[in-house]
C-alpha cells in the first residue's frame, strides 16, 4: 500500500505500524479467517467461515488517513458529483476567497488529464493530480499517495484545508471513504432536483450537499424546495447549502462553513 | 465498474485462503451484498464471471449470494420497517418521509468452499 513501507498488499493481513516520510501510522489488516481444523483432510471439499469486509482494506486505509489528517490538524473534505456540476470551479472561487486566511491543498483524481490541476495551480495553491486510469472513483491508498505526493509541494506544510476533488460520478465514489472527515455532495441546477431519490447511497453518506450554479435557476425547471425534501429522505441529518460561482449568491455561507471546520479541528488539535 | 475492483480484490483473498488450505479449486463463494452498500448485484456477478474465466482456480466456482435486511426507522414515530427489498417511501405507520436506516451498508465474504 505505501510505496515506503513495504507491506505487500491489502490482501496480505496483518496488522502493523511503521513510520515513514515523518509520520507513523498503522495499517489494520484483518486475519479473520476461521481456520477450521476439527474435521478430517482427507475430504474433498473444505468449508471456511470467513465473514470479511471487502471494504476492509480501504475502510482501514482510510482511518489510517484520518488519523493523519488529524495530527496535523487538517480538514479533510472529499467532493462528489457528476462530471460538470462545477466542483473545479468552486475549488477556484474558494482558493481566491480564503487564501490569504488559511492554507488550502488540494488533491485532484481524474481519469486521465491534469486539466483541473492546472486551474488550481493557476490560483496558486500547492495541488497534485491523481489520474486513476481510467477508474471511477478515488480510493483510500490513491488518496494517501496523494498527500505524499503533495507533501513535496511548495506551501504545503501546515495546511489547514485538503479539498479532495473525486472522480466525476455519482455513484461509485460513495462506497470509497478517503479518510475525509466531511463528504460533500454536488448537484447542479441544469442536472434537476430527482438525484438524490435516484442517488441515495451517496446521499446517505455525505453531510453535505452543495446545490450549484443557481444563477441558471430562472432557465431550469429545479424547484429547490422539492431537492431538499427529497434529499433529506436520503438523509435526514444533511447540511443543504446552494450557491453560484457566477455570481457569488449562497457563497458567505458556503465560506463560513468552511471556516467552522477549519476552526473545530484547530481547537480539536489544541485540546 | 468499481464492482470489478471489488472482485479482484475478493479474488486476491481466496488466493490466499486457497493457499493457506492446501486448496488447489475454490468450489463455492457466499458473500453478502447489503442493498445500500452501493454494490449492483448484478454488475458484482457480471465481474466475477468475467475474472474467474481467467483462472483454472475459479473454473466453475458457484457463487451465492445472501441479501441481508436493512431496518428503516421512522424519525417521527419511530416505528420500524424491516426489509431487505426496495427501500420505503415513507413510514407504513405515520407517513412521515424522513426515515433513518441501520444495516445494509456492508459487502462481506461470508463462506468459502474449495477442494
Ligand atoms: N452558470 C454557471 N456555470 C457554472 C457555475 N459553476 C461552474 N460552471 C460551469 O460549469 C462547467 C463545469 O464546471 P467545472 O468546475 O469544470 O465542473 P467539475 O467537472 O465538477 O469540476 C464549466 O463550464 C463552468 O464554467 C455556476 O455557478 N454557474
Ligand atoms: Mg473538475
Ligand atoms: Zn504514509
Ligand atoms: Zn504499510
Ligand atoms: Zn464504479
Ligand atoms: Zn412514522
Amino acid at each position: 500500500m505505501c510505496d515506503s513501507c513495504g507491506c505487500p498488499s491489502p490482501s496480505d493481513n496483518h496488522d502493523h505500524s511503521h513510520d515513514h516520510d515523518g509520520h507513523s501510522h498503522s495499517h489494520a489488516h484483518n486475519h479473520e479467517h476461521g481456520h477450521d481444523h476439527n474435521h478430517s483432510h482427507d475430504t474433498a471439499t473444505k468449508t471456511v467461515d470467513v465473514r470479511t469486509s471487502l471494504f476492509a482494506a480501504n475502510n482501514a486505509m482510510a482511518q489510517a488517513n484520518r488519523d493523519h489528517f488529524d495530527q496535523i490538524g487538517a480538514v479533510a473534505l472529499n467532493l462528489i458529483s457528476s462530471p460538470g456540476s462545477g466542483k473545479t470551479t468552486l475549488l477556484e472561487h474558494t482558493i481566491m476567497a480564503l487564501k490569504d486566511e488559511m492554507k488550502i491543498g488540494v488533491i485532484e483524481g481524474d481519469p486521465e488529464t491534469d486539466r483541473d490541476a492546472q486551474r488550481i495551480r493557476a490560483k496558486g495553491v500547492p495541488v497534485v493530480q491523481l489520474t486513476t486510469g481510467g477508474a471511477c472513483h478515488l480510493d483510500a491508498a490513491m488518496t494517501h499517495k496523494g498527500f505524499h505526493l503533495l507533501e513535496k509541494e511548495p506551501g504545503y506544510a501546515g495546511v489547514d484545508l485538503l479539498f479532495i476533488e473525486n472522480v466525476g460520478n455519482l455513484v461509485c465514489p460513495a462506497t470509497f471513504a478517503l479518510g475525509e472527515h466531511e463528504r460533500i455532495v454536488l448537484v447542479s441546477v441544469p442536472e434537476g432536483p430527482d438525484k438524490p431519490a435516484k442517488y441515495p447511497k451517496t446521499f446517505g453518506t455525505a453531510q453535505t450537499f452543495l446545490i450549484t450554479k443557481t444563477d441558471l435557476l430562472p432557465y431550469f425547471d429545479f424547484p429547490l424546495e422539492e431537492a431538499r425534501s427529497e434529499a433529506l429522505k436520503a438523509n435526514p441529518s444533511l447540511k443543504i447549502m446552494e450557491l453560484s460561482a457566477t455570481t457569488g449568491a449562497g457563497f458567505d455561507a458556503w465560506l463560513d462553513y468552511l471556516r467552522d471546520l477549519v476552526r473545530t479541528k484547530k481547537g480539536e488539535k489544541a485540546a | 465498474m468499481h464492482e470489478m475492483s471489488l472482485v479482484q480484490g475478493l479474488f486476491e483473498q481466496l488466493k490466499s485462503l486457497a493457499a493457506e488450505n492446501n486448496a488447489t479449486r475454490i468450489v463455492k463463494v457466499t458473500m453478502e451484498i447489503g442493498p445500500l452498500c452501493g454494490v449492483v448485484v448484478d454488475s458484482f456477478q457480471f465481474g466475477f464471471e468475467i475474472l474467474s474465466a481467467q483462472e483454472p482456480m475459479f473454473k466453475e466456482t458457484e457463487l451465492v449470494i445472501e441479501v441481508p435486511e436493512v431496518t428503516y426507522t421512522c424519525t417521527s414515530c419511530s416505528q420500524e420497517q424491516v426489509t431487505a427489498g426496495e427501500r420505503p417511501d415513507q413510514c407504513g405507520n405515520c407517513g412521515e418521509f424522513l426515515l433513518t436506516t441501520r444495516g445494509g451498508d456492508d459487502l462481506l465474504l461470508k463462506q468459502v468452499e474449495m477442494e
